[in-house]
This record gives structure tokens, sequence and C-alpha cells, in this order.
């Protein structure tokens, strides 16, 4: 066994000793509240054991491995449908750029080390109405106010905000120059006076994303974590760390052999479903795709190992894999029929099709929409040019509406 | 699990696009559509020289011991620039079925000339639509062979041929010299792939293996030549990605390169992950062989090269808008070759059945 399968294995086995206490079936029923505070014990247990903040450096309580070793883990513990959602957006992203570019580091140390813990949440205000792929269009403002700042304005689609402690922003401080020089990054207190955060329920039923109000919040200079105007950069920084995230070839859906299972148990013309050519096809061509999806990310992984880059075809995970989840999920429904209709809003997306298929709208939108994802391949792997911009170059001010 | 190309493997990817980009040219493969019966000639003259005919056979018999990996990184190439005649994966495959069915003496006839690439092979299974029949429409009888295959590509210049026939007690894996047996050649809307019926009256042959596994044998067979097709569809599209994005950089309207239209950059995008997806199961297909998952991960490839191949062919068509269909510019070429190699080594519908079947459990 390499070191990294060492690594795995003992990670396989600790995470199965948590099963009986944070494990799907013991959030089975658990209000929101109850199950946050379950996923917080659970945050601080991986903490206690050495598995968070695997790839973070020591100094900031984290275990100095690298990515590999996090890719690995989190692999393993999404098997268990553990309560750990509640950590992924402020882990992920804010908490790793404040460690990059938060100013006084014993703050920032305090802060990591909450986050770690479980005992602090942060959100990442970025998405505004006006403002969606069109990131840098947003217009939330930040007005100099003596030796600090004062924002207005509202952001949305703002993950786990009503949980949050804490936030990172990118605010407009100059509207004269072009969109994407105008901006600057800060982090926020979302307890501060005039901080208004609203649950948006999603077509779904879950309320997990936000509108968070900006009204005359006022913040110190210290909070800034880029130049004035250099706001952008640190806003591309932050989406760049998830290009380490765990991939799925399942899009975060159904595994396929639940289909493959569901297409046994169900009878069409009197024959079971699996002997039904379109569902054959289907399956079929559902597997072509995964095992791509996972060939590619194998080869990522070995070459991660090897010390070298991971290609461009790493990008197509999310596009491929959710696109299809979404079209599966409907053939599901559609097998089982006027037994179809059932629906359990609670139910997890990775085992109900029914669930996986109202949810799946959301992940071709966020994080970067199959347009977006388009546009960047064209662009940045093919050398095709950008779309016409009327936008482009002119200041923020004097962009048409 | 699948591989990284080590260096020697990239070497030969890189060796085999040179040699062949220096040597194949659209004017000559054009007039081959003309006519029937002929091939590249260069093209085989090339494979012979380069050593590519004897790359994936043993040392024992004239060949270089390497195996699906390097092949198919040749296929890959070949693919990209249009090969001049499909014997790279029929004399491979042929090859194969008697290196690992035929006898010592099989071996000594065969094998050298196969390597050698001066024997011709040809892979011949189906019947019509059925890629692999459980009963075969030929028969197997005293040692001869009766009756007829249709549409065998490289049949029409092929000494050797690997054949599924009936036998007193099944399916029996053989294999017929072809020196007299009647041949007639199909004409064909890819004539370098040498497509001819062949016509058995009495034809002598030898058995390979015979009985309940020589099904199970021919699918192997199969499985291993279509993971080279598979290559092979995968360079062919990747080529026709990359000439529609050069297309769209360059040809301009309503005041601006077409690329800059999302209609036509996404298009080219959702060429790119189709080649990515194909070119990943094709690689780890290549690195399954001899492992319990080898024939689900060459359906895998087939399926995915398959689909790349035939949407890069469309697409590539309708970006270059009226002079995508003319004779000269030759795309048709790629659009010809992504139909015959669609059909070559039993079609999608065949492979989606291989891999539900083992996917289910149902498989033998």
């Amino acid at each position: 066994m390499s070191d990294l399968e060492t690594y795995r294995a003992k990670a396989a086995a600790w995470l199965e000793t948590m099963v009986p206490d944070f494990g799907r079936d013991a959030r089975q029923g658990l209000s929101e509240a109850d199950d946050l505070a379950l996923g917080r014990r659970y945050q601080k247990a991986k903490f206690d054991a050495g598995y968070a903040g695997i790839n973070w450096p020591v100094e900031y309580g984290g275990q100095g491995l690298g990515h590999l070793e996090k890719i690995s883990f989190d692999a393993e513990e999404m098997k268990h449908g553990f309560p750990n959602f509640y950590f992924g957006i402020s882990l992920g992203m804010p908490v790793p750029i404040l460690m990059q570019f938060g100013g006084d580091k014993a703050f920032v140390k305090e802060r990591v080390l909450k986050a770690l813990k479980g005992e602090e949440i942060w959100c990442q205000l970025f998405s505004e109405p006006a403002a969606g792929s069109d990131l840098a269009g947003l217009r939330t403002k930040a007005e100099a106010d003596g030796n600090g700042w004062k924002i207005n304005g509202q952001k949305v689609w703002t993950s786990w905000a009503h949980y949050s402690d804490y936030g990172v922003i990118v605010v407009r401080t100059d509207p004269n120059v072009p969109k994407h020089k105008g901006l600057t990054y800060f982090w926020v207190d979302m307890k501060a006076p005039g901080v208004t955060v609203r649950q948006i329920k999603l077509a779904g039923g879950d309320s997990h994303v936000n509108e968070v109000f900006f009204d005359d919040v006022k913040i110190g200079d210290d909070h800034r974590m880029s130049p004035v105007g250099g706001g952008f950069a640190v806003a591309i920084a932050t989406l760049m760390i998830e290009r380490y995230v765990a991939t799925d070839s399942a899009g975060f859906g159904p595994h396929l052999d639940l289909f493959v299972e569901l297409a046994k148990e169900i009878e069409i013309n009197g024959k079971p479903a699996i002997e039904d050519g379109r569902i054959r096809q289907q399956i079929a061509r559902n597997h072509a795709m995964r095992a791509g999806l996972d060939s590619i990310n194998v080869r990522a992984r070995l070459m991660m190992e090897a010390g070298m880059i991971p290609g461009a075809e790493g990008s197509l995970n999310k596009l491929v894999a959710v696109r299809s989840r979404q079209k599966l999920s409907e053939l599901a429904i559609d097998l089982r029929g006027s037994d179809g209709f059932a629906f359990d809003e609670h139910a997890s997306q990775r085992e109900d099709w029914t669930s996986s298929w109202i949810n799946a709208p959301t992940g071709r939108i966020a994080g970067g929409s199959d347009e977006t994802l388009l546009n960047t391949i064209a662009e940045k792997v093919l050398g095709l040019p950008q779309d016409h911009r009327p936008d482009k170059g002119v200041p923020f001010n004097e962009i048409p509406v | 699990m699948s591989i990284l190309y080590d260096e020697g493997q990239q070497a030969i990817a890189t060796e085999s696009r040179r040699a062949l980009e220096a040597r194949m040219r659209k004017d000559d493969l054009l007039p081959l559509l003309e006519v029937t019966g002929r091939f590249h000639e260069g093209f085989w003259t090339m494979a012979k020289e380069q050593g590519w005919t004897a790359l994936a056979l043993p040392e024992a018999y004239g060949g270089l011991d390497l195996g699906l990996i390097e092949l198919g990184l040749i296929a890959h190439q070949a693919g990209r620039t249009l090969s001049g005649a499909p014997f790279l994966t029929s004399s491979f495959g042929a090859a194969k079925a008697i290196e690992l069915y035929g006898s010592d003496a099989q071996k000594a006839r065969w094998l050298p000339g196969l390597a050698g690439g001066d024997t011709i092979g040809a892979v011949a299974f189906a019947s019509g639509a059925d890629a692999l029949p459980v009963k075969p429409g030929i028969t197997f009888v005293g040692d001869r062979l009766d009756g007829t295959l249709t549409g065998v590509s490289a049949a029409g210049a092929a000494n050797v041929a690997v054949v599924l026939a009936m036998g007193a007690d099944g399916p029996v894996l053989a294999i017929a010299d072809l020196t007299n047996a009647e041949r007639r050649i199909v004409p064909s809307f890819d004539n370098s792939r040498c497509v001819a019926d062949l016509h058995f009256k009495e034809t002598p042959a030898e058995a390979l293996t015979a009985g309940g596994s020589a099904r199970d044998a021919a699918l192997h067979i199969l499985a291993l030549q279509a993971v080279i097709t598979a290559h092979e569809q995968t360079g062919g599209a990747e080529a026709l990605m990359e000439i529609a994005r050069d297309y769209a950089i360059t040809r301009r309207a309503f005041g601006q390169v077409i690329g800059a239209f999302q209609s036509v950059k996404h298009r080219i995008a959702e060429l790119y992950g189709l080649v990515e997806l194909a070119r990943a199961n094709c690689i780890h297909a290549a690195s399954r062989e001899g492992q319990d998952d080898f024939i689900t991960a060459a359906a895998a490839a087939r399926l995915s090269a398959t689909e790349a191949y035939d949407t890069a062919a469309r697409d590539c068509v309708q970006i270059h808008g009226g002079i995508g269909v003319t004779w000269e510019i030759g795309l048709h070429l790629h659009m010809r070759r992504s139909r015959s190699l669609a059909i070559e080594q039993g079609n999608s519908l065949f492979w989606e059945d291989v891999m539900v079947d083992r996917l289910a459990g149902e498989a033998a």
C-alpha cells in the first residue's frame, strides 16, 4: 500500500466509527437547528482526530498535508451522509482566503481555529441580483467613512448566511472606472448593525441560501483584504480554490447502480425494464460518461502525485455530470409511472431520484453555470474569442442599463 | 485504475504523429473514394517500416511485445490523419486470435507475416446487424467453410481471415487462407476500407477454438479491436474539433470571427468534452487488458468514441457552412470514416447490450 492508500484506509476506518453518532440514520428526523448542533459536534470530532484542515498549514491548526490526502478523505467522508455541509463553503473558500489575505495574523488564527472546530461559520458574499455569472457587474458599494468604510447594497444566494458569524465580501469602491477595476475585498461581521439576512426557499423546499442586505454597515479599514480597486483578483483567487475539491461522476446525485436496481425491479410491457432497449441505452450511455469522468479524475490524481498539474479536462466534471444526472433522474421518475408522484423533500439527493431531479437545476447554475463553463473551456482551453462585451473598458457608471 | 503515459509511450505518439503528418495528404485520400479495392499504399508501407504492424505481437514471432496502450496511441494518430487502410486493426485482431487461441503451428505459419505486414488479416464475425451471432450463418464442417459473410472490412485485400462459424457442436473460431476464397468487393462510401463479401465454398480452414468458449473468444478479439478503433475514432474527433476551432477563429461574419458567437463556440466546447471523455475511456480500457472489467471498459471506450467522432463530423461540417460540404475541402473524408468506424467491430447498439449485460450481472 502506498502512503496515500494507508492514509485513506485509516481515514475510512475512523469515519466508520463516526457513523453511529453522526451518520445518515443518526440525522433522521432532526430539526435543522438540532442537525446543525450535531454538525458542530461532528466538526469538532474531526478537528480532534486531525481530519480538519487536512491540507492547511499547521500554524493555523491544519495538518500540513497535501491536496491528495484532502481529496481522499472527502471521497470517503462523502459515503456516509454526515452533517458537514454547513461548513462546506466556510472551510472551502472564505476561511482559506482569510488565511491568505487577512491582515491581522492573531485575529486570523483565532478565526481559523474556531472555524475548524465548527464553532464559527463563514459565508461568501459575492452574487447579487444583477451580478451572477457577471460577478464584476456587482453594485453593492463601500464608501470611505472616516478611517473606515460604509457598505450599502444587497447580496443574494449566500449559502448558510443565516448561521454565519462572518463573511467575505466583494463591493464596488469606485464606479468611475471599468467594472473589474473598481472592486475591493473585505471581511464583515455578519452580526454587525445594518446586516439583515433573509432566507430564500428554493424550488426543492430547502432554504440554505439567503438574501443579505447591507444598510450603512460600518467597518474599519483593517477589514480590507485587497488593495483598494484590487478586489477582483482576490475574488478570482477565492473561486480558484475549488479546483481541489473532491469530484463525483454521479454529479452528486445517485449512483448508477441504483438506477440499474430500479430497472430490474420495474416492469415495462410485462418484462423487467432492464430488458427494455430504451432503458438499456440510457444505462450504457450514462455508464460510459461516468467511466470517462472517473478516468479523468484518476489521471488528475496520478498527475498530482507525480508533481504535475492536472489537465484542463478536469473542468468537464460538473458540466457533464450534473447535466446527465438531471436527465437520468427524470427517466427514473418516468420509470416508476404513477408511483413516481411520491416525494419526500428531506430525502437525500444521492439516494432519491426525485430529490436528485428537483435539486439538479441548482447544480447546473451554482459555482459556474453550464454556459459559463462552456465559455471557459472555449476561451481558456481552445483559444476561442470572448463574446461581444458592450461593457468592456467602459467605466462602470457609464455602462448602458 | 487508469494510467499516465510513460516517456516511451509519449515518444511513440510524437513519432507516429510526425511520420503520419508528413505522409498523409488529403489529395491522395480523395481519389481512393472513387475506386474500389484500393487502399493507401504509402500508409501501409509506413506502418510496416515503422514497426506498427509488429507492435503488439509477441517477440517470438517477429513482434515488439508491446500492447494495446502503444497500438492505441498509433491508432489515435492514424485517426487524426485518416488512416489509409483498415489493416492496423484488422491484422492485429486476426493476429491476436491466432496468438491467443491458435496452435504453435498456426502461430508459426501466420504471425511472422502479420507482424511484418506482408500478410494482411481480416476478422469476420458479424452477420448483418448481429455483430456476434449466437448461431453463425456460415458452417465449419470437416475443416471446410461454407456460406457467405457480407461487408467484411479489409477482406478486399486480406490474405487470411478469422471467422466465427457453426460447427457440428456449436460455434467455432476458425482461420481460413483467403488465397482461393471468392470475394466480391462492396462499393462503399469509404472505399479504402476494402470492404468485401466473402463467399466460402468448401474453403479449407482450421479451428482455433470450438464449443462454448468460441463465442467468448470472439468477443474478446472484438473488444481488443474495439479499443484500437476507439482510439482511431478519438483521434479523428480530436482533429475535427481542432479544424472547427481553427476555422471559427478565422472566418468572419457580422463583423466578427464566428467563434465569438456562443452558438459556435459552445458547439466546439461540447466537442472538447466528448473528445476528452472518449480519450479517458480509451486510456482506461487499454490499461485494463487482462482484467475482469476489460470488456466493460472496452464498451465504454467504444460508445464514447463513436459518439465523439459522429458528433464532431456533424458539427465540424456545420460550422464550416457551405464550404464544408464541398468535395475539395475533404471534411467528408472524416464524415465517411466516422460512419465506417462506427459499424466496424460491432455498432453502438451491440456494445450497449454487452455493457448493460455486465452492469446488470447477466453476463455468462
